[in-house]
């Protein structure tokens, strides 16, 4: 396990060009050249940036402009060496640096630190044709997670990114076999420390990113709310916090779907800066046998997974309504962001040098 | 029919898909709710449009432009129906029902207004 890597992610609008070239495909371009361990391009479904404007997939026309993900993770000096040209690239948008450990190849037994006994986050990387004994991985791992009790797992489709320092992009008339997806697994240190062997045994070549992150809610309990961080560590670095809220396309919440009802009440609260929902493809969650979508249906079921990153003091003003919707199910975590950039036009907020802050 | 008149449709034809791509991008991003009000703006302007052309009675040729390029290309049937699928497949029956519905009311209030203002011309 290295203990010392880095997940730089990248949010913004796909129509985004830079002078040549889209800025998601510049942006995968350099992933590329530099042999980003493992990184990957996710559009979302909905969600809203810094100048509020909506971006839904509900709407025919508002669907051609989504907001995507653009991942990237890999020891701290590749990404540190990443940066500068990242910056480069002129956008809107926003940028985070996280801390994360990252196993690779051969996995033993594991120990987990003390402090990621917590909760713990697993996003676990396969390709689109990946098999495992003839039944593709990502099923294949969502069934071994489910029989280990974590408590749930999403499974998003990317569209371009990286394997192993190989550039692998999403084509038309292609299999597609190592272009990547990602599983995020949420479950307690303890039961996920026991999967990570089984794991590294069932994957070929097992790519894994593992942090700490608090379990806020789950099925309308509240066990905590986010961390009361400061705004500020001690050396005046800026602190950030995520929460993600993981629920089902079937899940309502006055009517609606919850990740539009969160987005909708989210962007009309002022409070919010920024959310970007991400459509799984296939998960599990609490007690449910993993599910996807069938052939012939007339509603969905899938997981949908929607991103809130803000400053401290908003997540916790925000939080009131992530609480209010979510009140009958879903699942709720938070966790620190060391690191966020936005950028808009030539506003520049925040920056990307790590911050330090030690919590409990 | 000449080329000109060809060359006409062409142009203006792609000309209302623009204007429907506009429109609809502006409504819907400005009012933001769940129910699809772009693509019903741009159905019921474009209905009323179209009812106030076949009003005017124009000739051949600049009923080919106004009806089936500009207003043909301006609004749409397979949004619509896209849209309505896409709030059935999220469970929301009331909004996919109420699309229909208020579609057609609306649509063939409109048409009708447009053409008797047309035919009082």
């Amino acid at each position: 396990m290295n203990e010392d890597c880095l997940k730089l992610t990248a949010y913004f609008g796909e129509r985004q060009r830079t002078e040549d070239a889209f800025l998601a495909d510049a942006l995968l371009d350099l992933y590329g050249d530099r042999e980003i361990a493992t990184s990957i391009l996710l559009r979302g479904v909905g969600g809203f940036g810094l100048r509020h404007h909506l971006r839904t997939d509900q709407s025919l026309s508002l669907s051609e402009d989504p907001p995507v993900a653009a991942i990237a993770v890999d020891t701290r000096e590749k990404i540190d060496g990443l940066l500068g040209d990242v910056l480069k690239i002129k956008r809107r948008g926003l940028l985070t640096l996280e801390r994360v450990r990252m196993l690779r190849e051969e996995i033993g037994p594991v120990t987990l630190p003390e402090e990621l006994h917590e909760a713990t986050q697993l996003s676990i990387y396969v390709g689109r044709q990946e098999h495992v004994f003839r039944v593709p991985a990502y099923i294949a791992v969502c069934d071994l997670l489910h029989r280990r009790g974590i408590a749930g797992a999403t499974v998003f489709l990317g569209v371009d990114g990286t394997a192993h320092g190989q550039r692998e992009r999403a084509r038309f008339f292609d299999r597609n076999t190592d272009v990547p997806m990602m599983i995020i697994a949420v479950g307690s240190g303890e039961r996920i420390a026991q999967v990570l062997p089984e794991l590294g045994g069932l994957l070929r070549r097992p790519l894994i990113t593992v942090e700490r992150v608090r379990v806020c809610k789950r099925d309308g309990e509240l066990f905590e709310r986010p961390h009361a961080l400061p705004g500020v560590d001690e050396h005046g670095l800026g602190i950030w916090q995520k929460i993600m809220v993981y629920s089902s396309e079937s899940a309502r919440h006055d009517g609606q779907p919850i990740h539009r009802a969160l987005i909708r009440r989210l962007r009309e609260s002022n409070v919010a800066r920024g959310a970007t929902v991400l459509r799984g493809i296939w998960g599990f969650h609490g007690n449910h046998e993993p599910h996807g979508d069938k052939l012939f249906q007339l509603s969905r079921h899938v997981p949908v997974t929607t991103v809130i990153i803000d400053t401290p003091d908003h997540i916790a003003r925000s939080f009131d309504i992530i609480d209010e919707v979510t009140h009958e199910t879903g699942l709720v975590t938070s966790e620190m962001v060391p690191a966020s950039l936005s950028l808009n036009d030539d506003k520049h907020r925040g920056g990307l040098r790590l911050a330090y802050h030690h919590f409990q | 029919m000449n080329v000109l008149t060809w060359a006409g449709v062409a142009v203006i034809g792609g000309a209302g898909s623009l204007l429907r791509f506009l429109v609809d991008r502006t409504v819907g991003g400005r009012v933001g709710g769940t129910f699809p009000f772009g693509t019903l703006t741009v159905n019921i302007t474009g209905a009323t449009v179209l009812g106030l052309v076949t009003g005017l009675a124009l000739n051949h040729d600049a009923a080919l432009l106004a009806g089936t390029a500009a207003v043909g290309s301006y609004t749409t049937f397979s949004t619509w129906m896209l849209e309505t699928h896409r709030h059935g497949e999220e469970r929301q029956l009331a909004i996919a029902a109420a699309n229909i519905v208020v579609s057609v009311v609306l649509g063939v209030a409109a048409a009708m207004l447009g053409q008797t203002i047309g035919a009082r011309l």
